[in-house]
């Protein structure tokens, strides 16, 4: 079989072609299909998380002690700040999704800029986070532990605090990661998005990479709760 | 496809108009936002409060909530299609056999032979 | 596609309008760059053969290994006989069977069967192909080195504390099972969005159906086992002690994580080959397949049970009674949807116009086979059974009949069946009958008698046994290598057909699915109109015996 060369209208206004792939009859097949992959990825993704948050379930019900006292060791207000950061990155991506679906290129990557920032504000009060806790003795994955002043008294009764504490840094290592993937994701589409690429005819690519993000904060929005409000 | 050539060197060129999505209000996505703000401070605030066994219930529902919001408007679900849906509520489903087998395990380790109950618990 | 070029236009080449795939770009970079789901589809043929050799040799030598009783007289060390098994059931389960028969012949026919010109996601495709290669370099690179003595479960705290290469291959696992999402999610996606015009979901034929249930086992579990090796390796770098009993953990855990992936996996084994006995049975006998929905159901069914049954690896591991009482029950009701494949396989058969073809050879060694091998799975489904069974050679025996008789087998007769179809070219096949009754009587006698020692309580993974079974463990031994020679006889007469075979029929078995109505060998894009599903499995007027 041999195809005609299929393209999605494109608007005025400096906006490029899309050209929808040759094993594809329509346009709407090629969106739909992307669409469809893309969920069953993040169908991955939650199971991937879901295997950690099983864990921590787990070993709560073990040590619900430890858990409280390792979780209290924990800035809440730091979490609430970060939480805050990523709902609002969150918001802004959704409207920039809004806006490639409009063709409004210049305020698609105003909110776009906005996300990237807001994710680098989350990274760099994790940082903070994670630089207190190695500074008072507590490493992630390592025999080198030895809580010093207030973080050894809270800890001295309880039974192996540093299984809290390596779930949470394996949970928000990898949730870290995550969101640093998506920053250079979401870069990558202010750079193609400045030039024309999407517009009301083809804007899977944000729409996408905005679907990844929301999952970003959706696993936030429970670590939140569980790691530094430990019930 | 309305006109095809067996010779790959002229190509027909179609505009295809066949592709929608659904796009949403800035009123809806900014509803959205402000009572996910609302619900973060009544997290906060639940954990303060000493419920009991059901404060970890109280959490994990709160979130659950907040994450359905971001899940139906934010992420477009409820426009989206069917298949779409089946496939994120399924991976919930399953999900959810892991936490539930899982936990069943750990719950009831030891209740016909108190011996074998975990030694480390 | 409506219209076609004029006839002065058509290009000639063997009587065919456009190339066939094979010669359409010729070169070595034309290959390994491809994303053409057919050649993409060969290379993972080619691979996990390779691997199928390099874990059967591992097999025959743990074999040779157990001719004497020992310790003396025996060709290994018991740490070396160790790794032989690891590494058979490393390289058999991660390297073979999962990607098998998705990676190669759903390739090469799921897109045909449904019409399509290509699978959806034609990069994400090559890109399986490459993390499958990637992670069984390491794999291999692992047991070079290091060897692997863990067994292929990586059971803790042992997987913590042993010196061999745990780390690299558990990340070769980790490689391979994002391999096997790439190809399951990609499976999904075409058949969602690819179907041809026409084919509703029950114009689908049922291998179809049997991809579409493994492959929605490969994306809702292979991230479990992905994030349960990764906090492995944290755990064996680290010490974080998730699973390590010195620091807390519950290797309990270990287990619950690792079956909840590798449970659902043995049906990532099963399903496609079920599916491919579907297409076999039916072809060659020229009957449709009896109870179509039923069949295509029933692999739905095993699909969703095979979640809530992975606690019966755990039976002796120390969860609760009332855990394992939930999954004996439970496991049980598996039996009921394969049963139902059974019988609707035979009534298929029942009263067609039976062919003896090669396919039809393999897929009848399957139903037999399978059929030893189902039923041995539900005595052992049975709690107190499976105690008094468990970690013995009837295990061994049960899983070698659904993976090695049912699975691989399966395999064989998929590769024998669309072998026309992808080279053009037919093998011999009175050579190809020999080795069907070869391969089927090798597997009886390597099998059989591990069942029995298994009931007499002879315990798996043990480098030596008791007098007592030197007969048992002789003849098993005996089965293996004429199992052996069985694969190397198909190997011999399928490469020589390559060069010398004769021309295949452009519809060799007289098939009926659209696989059959395109060019033999296909075209780059398959068909040469766009196909239109018509009735399914229509062979017209049925012969009355």
């Amino acid at each position: 079989m041999s195809h005609a060369t299929i393209v999605t209208p494109t608007p005025e206004g400096g906006f490029q072609p899309h050209t929808v792939a040759h094993h594809f009859k329509t346009a709407e097949q090629e969106f739909q299909a992307a669409k469809f992959a893309f969920w069953l990825f993040l169908v991955t993704e939650v199971m991937l998380f879901g295997g950690l948050f099983a864990a921590y379930i787990y070993y709560h019900g073990f040590y619900p002690k430890s858990f409280q006292a390792g979780g209290s060791l924990l800035d809440w207000r730091l979490g609430a700040l970060n939480t805050m950061f990523l709902l609002t990155s969150s918001w802004t991506m959704a409207n920039g999704v809004r806006c490639s679906q409009l063709s409004r290129r210049k305020e698609m990557v105003v909110w776009l800029w906005w996300t990237v920032v807001l994710a680098g504000g989350f990274m760099v009060v994790k940082y903070f986070e994670y630089s207190g806790k190695f500074h008072h003795g507590i490493f992630p994955f390592t025999q080198v532990w030895h809580p010093e002043g207030h973080y050894g008294e809270v800890l001295a009764g309880v039974a192996f605090p540093k299984l809290f504490f390596n779930i949470y840094f394996t949970m928000t290592g990898i949730h870290g990661l995550h969101v640093l993937v998506g920053m250079i994701a979401i870069g990558w589409l202010i750079w193609r998005g400045g030039q024309g690429r999407f517009h009301s005819g083809w804007y899977i690519p944000v729409d996408l990479i905005g679907l990844y993000w929301h999952v970003v904060d959706l696993i936030w929005i429970f670590l939140f709760p569980l790691l530094y409000l430990v019930p | 496809m309305a006109n095809t050539s067996h010779d790959s060197h002229h190509h027909d060129v179609v505009v295809d108009h066949s592709h929608h999505g659904h796009v949403s209000t800035f009123q809806i996505f900014l509803r959205v936002y402000v009572t996910l703000c609302v619900l973060t401070i009544v997290t906060v605030a639940a954990s303060q409060v000493d419920f009991g066994g059901a404060n970890m219930l109280i959490a994990v529902l709160i979130a659950s909530i907040k994450a359905s919001l971001v899940v139906t408007f934010f992420m477009h679900l409820k426009w989206d299609t069917a298949m779409n849906n089946i496939a994120f509520l399924g991976s919930l489903l399953f999900l959810s056999l892991l936490f539930l087998f899982t936990l069943a395990d750990f719950a009831t380790r030891g209740m016909a032979d108190p011996t074998q109950m975990s030694p480390i618990r | 596609m409506t219209t076609h070029a004029p006839a002065h236009e058509i290009p000639t080449v063997e009587g065919r309008r456009e190339p066939d795939y094979l010669r359409v770009t010729k070169g070595f970079m034309s290959w390994v760059t491809t994303l053409d789901h057919k050649r993409i589809g060969l290379m993972y043929l080619f691979g996990v053969t390779l691997a199928f050799i390099v874990g059967g040799i591992f097999a025959m030598l743990l074999r040779a290994h157990l001719w004497n009783p020992g310790p003396d007289g025996q060709m290994f060390s018991p740490q070396d006989y160790n790794q032989l098994f690891t590494l058979h059931g490393a390289f058999m389960v991660f390297a073979f069977i999962i990607p098998a028969i998705p990676g190669s012949i759903a390739n090469f026919a799921l897109p045909l069967l449904i019409g399509a010109p290509d699978v959806a996601l034609p990069k994400l495709n090559l890109a399986s192909f490459y993390l499958w290669l990637f992670g069984t370099v390491l794999l291999s690179y692992s047991a070079i080195t290091n060897g692997l003595d863990t067994g292929w479960t990586f059971y803790t705290p042992w997987s913590l504390k042993s010196q061999t290469a745990v780390l690299s291959a558990g990340l070769g696992v980790f490689v391979i099972g994002f391999s096997s999402i790439f190809t399951g999610l990609n499976f999904l996606v075409t058949m969602h969005k690819m179907r041809a015009r026409g084919m509703g979901w029950f114009q689908m034929p049922l291998f179809c159906w049997a991809i579409y249930a493994s492959s929605v086992l490969q994306v809702l579990a292979t991230p479990v086992l992905g994030i349960t090796v990764a906090l492995l390796a944290f755990e064996h770098i680290y010490h974080i002690g998730v699973f390590d009993p010195a620091e807390g953990g519950d290797p309990v855990l270990f287990q619950h994580f690792f079956w909840f992936y590798s449970h659902p996996a043995v049906y990532i084994m099963i399903l496609p080959g079920m599916g491919i006995i579907s297409e076999v049975v039916s072809t060659h006998s020229r009957r449709p397949l009896f109870g179509y929905k039923l069949l295509a159901f029933s692999s739905i069914a095993i699909a969703v049970i095979s979640f809530l049954v992975w606690g019966h690896h755990m039976y002796t591991s120390g969860q609760s009674e009332f855990a394992m009482q939930a999954f004996s029950f439970l496991t049980v009701l598996v039996a009921i949807p394969t049963a139902i494949k059974m019988w609707s396989w035979v009534a298929t058969i029942w009263g067609g116009s039976i062919a003896l073809t090669a396919p039809m050879l393999y897929a009848i060694a399957f139903l037999v086979i399978f059929t030893i091998g189902g039923l041995t799975g539900v005595y052992l489904a049975a709690l107190a059974i499976d105690i008094h069974l468990h970690d013995t050679y009837f295990v061994v025996a049960h899983f070698h009949a659904v993976m090695m008789g049912s699975t691989a087998i399966a395999f064989f007769a998929g590769v024998h069946h669309w072998w026309p179809k992808m080279f053009g070219r037919m093998y011999n096949e009175k050579l190809a009958s020999i080795a069907a009754i070869v391969i089927l009587t090798g597997f009886m006698v390597t099998f059989l008698p591990q069942f029995e020692m298994g009931s007499q309580g002879m315990p798996r993974r043990y480098a030596t046994y008791s007098e007592q079974w030197v007969g048992y463990h002789r003849a098993s031994t005996v089965g293996a290598m004429i199992l052996g020679a069985g694969f190397a006889l198909m190997v011999g007469y399928l490469l020589h057909s390559l060069i010398a075979g004769r021309k295949a029929k452009p519809n060799e078995w007289g098939g009926v699915t659209l696989d059959w109505k395109c060019p033999t060998p296909p075209n780059l894009y398959n068909f040469d109109d766009e196909p239109i599903a018509g009735k399914l499995y229509d062979y017209g007027p049925t012969l009355k015996r």
